[in-house]
């Protein structure tokens, strides 16, 4: 208790420079449980949004569409849906079913264009799946088999319309005969997806396919699980159930997020490197001077029969001490910036529009997320690294003959 | 019976390729209860015969023995322990851990002894504390009291083990000479009552006065050994 007692006393002895290497350590341990909180919370929000609006957990194509969709292949729509999802809606695991139509369009207001994605969606079916009804902002959703559109907000505030206002959608049919369509605008959809709000146009299933000459087919069928975490095992058992299509799974579908993620999450282990390593450096550097200054001190411990390894305990509990004060300091200052980030976010929105669409599925606010493990990992770390690297100048502490050390005045 | 034994002992250093002498062919003896003073001019060795007796220092050639072990060839470890359980240091500049109540540093080496019986560390060390008459000053940390406290302090810091043998090299030299004489006169009491040997380095007459024995080196060899009383 007392060797416990004398180390932390110690390292008060030189205040400043003990605090400010606490400060290092705090300091990049609260960085490191922000970003990570921030990352974590970004890839977690573009999976939800992903799910949510894009793919459902299990999404459905004819063989072949997958690796064309950036085309919108019309001619690989899948022509008998209905009796799929029959099936489908059949099955235990499912929650609901719905099909889409994607198609590539051209959305003019009479005076300008811009490329848009056409959504055709089955308004009774898709919220068992979607959560578009939802994300309408301004007017509402589609009611019965009425003709309108729902527009994402980016796209409303690109051509200045509001709810009520007309739009022409200009697009090719199946069979790539060119088609121009008017609709009135009936509501306005806020999903914070960028891929809905900057680019989706969505339209009633029955009226695009007459327009498109889909004659009854779709380009997709999703799905929505009761259990999520089943996904993987559900995708298998519908691939050898249903011939003649693919089956993809969420995760198949948000490669680019996940893509993203990765490569974020080497850039930022690289800033959090360097972050760790000043501090540690900080720690190292500051047990070896208080190792330097205290000479005379050692030389009187080893004189009293102090062996070395206890010298070196000392120390290290001395490196440990500081490493436990940053950690617990850091971690509840980087816990409470998370939690202002989970709370608020961080708007970005100003320039995200400008930035365009990155990949990740927000439009402006990011938000943190709980990473209770991280924490704890972070303080465990910091103390156990912090006592790590007191070892060496511990050992030259040790090192000192006693003649040598009581010399040093 | 020997607590301090050494036979043709031999100390040498290394200046580059040169090798000095600091002790030559040293014949020395001290038992229970010797309060002895080694006595001799700068450089002529009087700090290397204690640190070789201290076990902080191993001998070039020759034997020491402390109590019935000889400890010219132990290793660091071994040697440790040998100051651990058989060697108290009395500093000249009294060196006691600023960070420590007065308290805490007598009961330091017992810590280091492994004692963990907080109840017989207490008694032990406040016994001690009432003998060097600083029993108020237990709270107190070095820089809280004056120089001759804080070497009363040192004194039952090696006292408290009850080693063999304790260690004092030129304990009075910072202080004034009346205090100074008071801690001569604390040892010497320590010394009776316990049966410890002491053995001093130093320059100061007074202190070769209460010496019981007298050993004089010059140049790294003993010149003369005298008993006084």
């Amino acid at each position: 208790m007392l060797y416990f007692s004398l180390a932390f006393r110690n390292i008060f002895r030189n205040f400043r420079r003990t605090f400010f290497t606490f400060l290092a350590i705090a300091f990049g341990l609260a960085v490191l449980i922000v970003m990570d909180s921030m990352l974590q919370g970004i890839d977690q929000d573009s999976f939800k949004k992903i799910i949510n609006y894009e793919t459902g957990h299990i999404k459905i194509f004819y063989k072949g569409y997958e690796k064309e969709k950036d085309d919108f292949p019309l001619d690989k729509s899948i022509p008998n849906p209905e009796q799929i999802m029959r099936e489908i809606r059949k099955l235990d695991e499912v929650k609901g079913v719905t099909s889409r139509v994607n198609f590539r369009i051209m959305l003019s207001d009479g005076v300008d264009q811009l490329p848009a994605i056409g959504v055709a969606i089955s308004p009774q079916d898709d919220e068992k799946v979607f959560l578009l009804k939802d994300a309408v902002d301004k007017g509402s959703f589609f009611e019965g088999d009425e003709e309108g559109i729902l527009l994402g907000e980016g796209l409303a505030e690109d051509f200045e319309v509001e709810v009520g206002d007309y739009l022409t959608i200009l697009t090719r049919t199946r069979y790539e005969t060119y088609q121009a369509m008017d609709y009135r605008i009936k509501g306005l959809l806020k999903t914070e997806d960028p891929q809905i709000d900057w680019l989706a146009v969505v339209i009633p299933l029955n009226i695009a396919q007459d327009a498109l000459d889909m004659e009854g087919a779709v380009t997709e069928i999703d799905i929505r699980l009761k259990d999520p975490s089943k996904v993987e095992e559900f995708r298998q058992k519908l691939s050898e159930q249903i011939k003649g299509v693919e089956v993809l799974t969420w995760k198949d579908l948000a490669q680019d997020v996940l893509a993203i993620s990765k490569s974020k999450y080497s850039f930022s282990i690289m800033i959090f490197c360097a972050i760790v390593l000043i501090a540690l450096i900080g720690i190292s550097n500051t047990i070896l001077m208080a190792a330097f200054e205290r000479t005379r001190e050692i030389g009187v411990l080893a004189a009293m029969g102090m062996k070395r390894r206890k010298i070196v305990m000392m120390f290290v509990m001395e490196g440990a001490m500081i490493g436990f004060l940053g950690s617990v300091v850091g971690c509840l200052l980087g816990s409470f910036l998370a939690f202002l980030t989970i709370k608020y976010g961080i708007d970005y929105s100003f320039m995200m529009r400008d930035i365009g669409n990155i990949g990740y599925r927000s439009t402006g606010i990011f938000y943190g997320m709980w990473r209770p493990g991280m924490i704890l990992t972070a303080f465990i770390f910091g103390v156990v690294v912090s006592a790590l690297v007191s070892i060496y100048p511990a050992f030259i502490a040790s090192r000192m003959e006693p003649t040598d050390a009581l010399k040093k005045v | 019976m020997s607590v301090v034994k050494m036979e043709k002992l031999f100390k040498y250093y290394h200046l580059g390729k040169l090798e000095v002498p600091a002790l030559k062919d040293i014949n020395l003896s001290f038992v229970e209860g010797d309060f002895v003073s080694i006595a001799g001019p700068s450089g002529s060795g009087k700090t290397t015969l204690l640190n070789l007796i201290g076990c902080l220092d191993k001998p070039s050639k020759g034997k020491i023995s402390i109590g019935n072990e000889d400890v010219s060839h132990f290793n660091s470890n071994q040697l440790a322990d040998i100051r651990n359980y058989n060697i108290g240091f009395i500093f000249q500049t009294f060196n006691l851990i600023p960070v420590l109540t007065a308290y805490e540093n007598v009961e330091f080496p017992l810590i280091i002894q492994g004692e963990v019986d907080k109840k017989v560390m207490r008694e032990k060390v406040m016994n001690i504390l009432k003998e060097m008459d600083i029993v108020d000053l237990w709270d107190r940390k070095p820089n809280e009291i004056s120089g001759g406290q804080q070497q009363r302090v040192a004194i039952a810091r090696a006292l408290i083990k009850r080693p063999k043998v304790i260690l004092a090299d030129e304990p009075t030299a910072n202080l004034d000479s009346h205090i100074g004489e008071e801690i001569l006169k604390l040892m010497y009491k320590m010394n009776q009552k316990h049966k410890v040997t002491f053995i001093f380095s130093t320059h100061d007459p007074m202190v070769m006065h209460y010496a019981a024995r007298l050993v004089k080196l010059h140049d790294g060899e003993v010149v003369s050994d005298e008993k006084k009383h």
